[in-house]
């Protein structure tokens, strides 16, 4: 197998500062395949396929190409060696027109100036192959983010690629989309590529994968063909042991109570007459394709975002929030969809990020201590199992995407929120394994949350899925931690 | 402490310097803010005497904070054109009211007595702000907003911080403390003139830089923003011992500033690695 493989890995690792994140991660990718990569919220996944785009350096470990060792100390020395990867985050240029973006990095040039016929030639060509038509005149920024995702995909396989690595490439793309990637990836494998495919679905993994591998806390617990295994066991080597049905023993006891949201004609530029309503207890989940309003809806209910017409209602009082402090000081919780951008104090500490919404009530008078924020990050710690430092000294930056989110999902919990929205807790860069997001969602009296993303696991999110109290035991209401 | 004295002023400016630079904002109206204030303060002066136009200082200083906050955060142009544009404002304006000569300030001389000992009062209400400054940024919740919009200020806002009142208060505490550079220069000088506090927002920001607080915002502190201030107070104080000129001296401050923003960007790319 390792002689045919075209990229062959081993031994991976790397930490950032005292965290590691992989222990020794052997992978190979033979041409012509698709490997599928799986693993929850900072199994190391996203790092992994870093390193081997060159953007970050292992400590330890060897990649070797076509059989050779190699080193890759820059982005552009992956590229080199063919690699390329469709990352999960958007890194377009969004002032320079779909062409050029398509074409950077490779710009067909004469004599060093631009030959912008054979530029857009060349851009045409990756489109069709996409099956996408797209305006190449028009600048990235005015595309929608399915379509922006296109236009990385499209720079991807555009000029000559031996490897592909995708990064949840199907989050933000419309099902039409996605079967053309997937009719692309097949495409690109019986041309001898080598594809890597990062995804938390798993019915995505068996429609296209030939092999399937799992990180879990940074070492590889399941490699197998995928004719080899079935769903449950991949999920056993994600979770590291088997999941329970206990989910389904909520009861349904908040079926008719008084809602505790409810939202009547709602409108704005993005989204208009909608109606909705919460019961106590009750977890609603908003499903819609990029574009669609789910994510300004949820914006608009914790008064991020203006909306026109339409009335909310929170516990039967009618509600106006211009500013999300408002909102905050009403009892309703949020997290945001994107959380590079609306999520992350970066700069700051991981207790300072939990901290952040409840410092006025964590502050003695207008004093507050780092060891207040430490203690009220210890409680969370624990529950979430965050993996940091048990006083969250360290920079917020130097966790794993998905203990990031778990970090934004506790400052908005930390409010003992009576209502919350939430956008796509599981998407992008996954986050909390379903399960333990059901566990501290459920003490939540009310919740109303969104997911424009997929679900891995999408049936515990089906819309008015109500739920009382139910036996204690494991999985079962957590305390609040304060 | 003689190098203290010399960077009271510069110190004070830096300290609210310090506050809008975590915040993500600066504020370069500083140098002119200062001329304005003191000019003010001494026209009162001459009339009303010392108490009147302290009152005076404030109200100009607290209004040049206003404009600016108002302009940053409500307006929403951005500092790199309003905190320039200000300046250019009140430099023309001290210069057309006060005219090319300077103005006199009489019975100002306890400002320069050294009340305890020996430390004149400009150096004992410089290391009052700075320690007062230190404080609100490591121990209250408003350094904590202070941090977090430099952070990140659409995430600032969805906590439920009130961003752009924070800004705003941000600027004013600038211009607060450009109310108290005003009579301290004059009181150091015994006089104001249209040339007062030329270049000093170079060395505030200077200094603030070198103290480690990142122009991107969220990062930083007071005491950084001291040793900064040390840095540039010792330069200043060893050139001048050597007498060098004035106009050379131009030059090594401009070079200090491109070396303290360039040691930023690489001590960023240290730590993202």
């Amino acid at each position: 197998m390792s002689d045919a493989a075209f990229l062959s890995v081993r031994g991976i690792r790397k930490s950032f500062g005292p965290v590691k994140v992989l222990h020794g991660v052997d992978l190979d990718l033979p041409r012509g395949s698709v490997t599928a990569l799986l693993g929850e919220n900072g199994a190391g996944k996203s790092t992994f396929v870093r390193i081997l785009a060159g953007d970050h350096q292992p400590d330890g470990g060897t990649i070797a190409v076509d059989g050779t060792q190699t080193s890759f100390r820059t982005v552009a020395q992956s590229r080199d060696a063919g690699i390329r990867l469709i990352a999960q985050e958007i890194a377009d240029a969004p002032t320079l027109t779909v062409a050029e973006n398509i074409a950077l990095g490779a710009l067909p040039n004469r004599f060093g100036f631009v030959d912008r016929s054979a530029m857009r030639k060349m851009a045409q060509r990756a489109l069709d192959a996409l099956g996408a038509d797209l305006p190449l005149d028009a600048p990235v920024s005015s595309l929608r983010s399915g379509e922006r995702q296109i236009v990385e995909i499209a720079r991807a396989t555009a000029g000559d690629s031996r490897c592909l690595i995708f990064d949840e490439p199907t989050a933000a793309l419309s099902d039409a989309e996605t079967q053309r990637l997937f009719a692309l990836i097949k495409r690109m494998q019986q041309s001898g590529v080598a594809i890597l495919y990062i995804t938390h679905r798993l019915d995505e993994v068996f429609a296209i994968a030939d092999r399937v591998c799992v990180l879990r806390d940074g070492r590889v617990s399941l490699s197998a063909a995928t004719t080899e295994v079935d769903q449950a066991s991949v999920v056993t080597a994600m979770v590291g042991h088997a999941i329970s049905a206990h989910h389904d023993r909520y009861s349904f006891a908040a079926m008719g109570a008084t809602p505790l949201l409810e939202v009547e004609r709602l409108g704005s530029s993005t989204f208009r007459d909608v109606d909705l309503s919460v019961a106590p207890g009750e977890i609603v989940g908003l499903y819609g394709k990029i574009g669609s309003g789910v994510p300004e809806l949820a914006g608009a209910l914790f008064g991020a975002l203006p909306y026109e017409d339409g009335t909310v209602r929170l516990a039967g009082e009618m509600v106006k929030f211009r500013h999300p402090a408002e909102a905050i000081a009403r009892g309703v919780g949020f997290l945001p969809a994107d959380r590079a951008s609306e999520g992350l104090l970066r700069p700051r500490s991981v207790a300072e990020n939990l901290a952040a919404p409840s410092w006025r009530r964590l502050a003695n008078g207008p004093m507050i201590s780092r060891s207040t924020e430490a203690r009220a990050f210890g409680n969370w710690h624990k529950v979430l199992k965050v993996r940091s430092r048990p006083d969250g000294s360290e920079g917020i930056a130097t966790l794993s995407g998905g203990n990031q989110q778990k970090c934004c999902l506790a400052a908005g919990l930390r409010l003992a929120p009576s209502c919350c929205c939430w956008s796509s807790p599981r998407a992008a860069s996954m986050s909390v394994p379903a399960g333990n997001l059901w566990r501290v969602a459920r003490p939540c009296p009310a919740g109303a949350r969104h997911s424009d993303g997929k679900l891995g696991l999408r049936g515990h999110y089906r819309s008015g899925d109500p739920g009382g109290r139910h036996g204690a035991g494991q999985g079962g209401c957590p305390p609040h931690p304060g | 402490m003689n190098i203290i004295t010399a960077l009271s002023i510069t110190g004070i400016l830096a300290a609210g310097g310090t506050i809008l630079l975590i915040a993500g904002q600066f504020d370069l109206s500083v140098g002119s803010g200062t001329a304005f204030v003191a000019l003010m303060f001494a026209i009162a002066a001459q009339s009303t005497g010392i108490i009147p136009a302290t009152g005076v200082a404030l109200l100009v200083g607290a209004g040049i904070g206003i404009l600016n906050g108002f302009l940053v955060t409500v307006v929403g142009v951005n500092a790199l054109i309003t905190t320039p544009g200000t300046p250019a404002i009140f430099r023309g304006l001290t210069l057309s009211i006060g005219g090319a000569s300077s103005v006199r300030i009489n019975g100002f001389d306890w400002a320069i007595a050294r009340p305890l000992f020996d430390i004149p009062m400009s150096a004992i209400l410089f290391l009052c702000i700075a320690i007062i400054v230190a404080i609100v940024l490591a121990r209250t919740v408003f350094g904590r907003t202070i941090y977090a919009i430099g952070a990140n200020e659409n995430a600032a806002r969805l906590v439920g911080i009130r961003t752009k009142k924070t800004l705003f208060l941000g600027f004013v505490i600038s211009g607060l403390c450009m109310a108290l550079t005003g009579p301290v220069s004059a009181s150091q000088l015994g006089s104001t003139s249209g040339t007062t506090g030329m270049g000093l927002e170079l060395a505030v920001v200077t200094a603030i830089i070198l103290g480690g607080t990142s122009l991107k915002g969220g990062t930083g502190s007071m005491f950084g923003t001291i040793l900064g201030l040390l840095i540039v107070g010792v330069l200043n104080n060893g050139m001048t011992l050597m007498n060098i000129n004035s106009t050379r001296q131009q030059v090594a401050a401009g070079t200090l500033l491109i070396l303290a923003v360039s040691f930023d960007q690489i001590r960023q790319r240290f730590i993202r690695s």
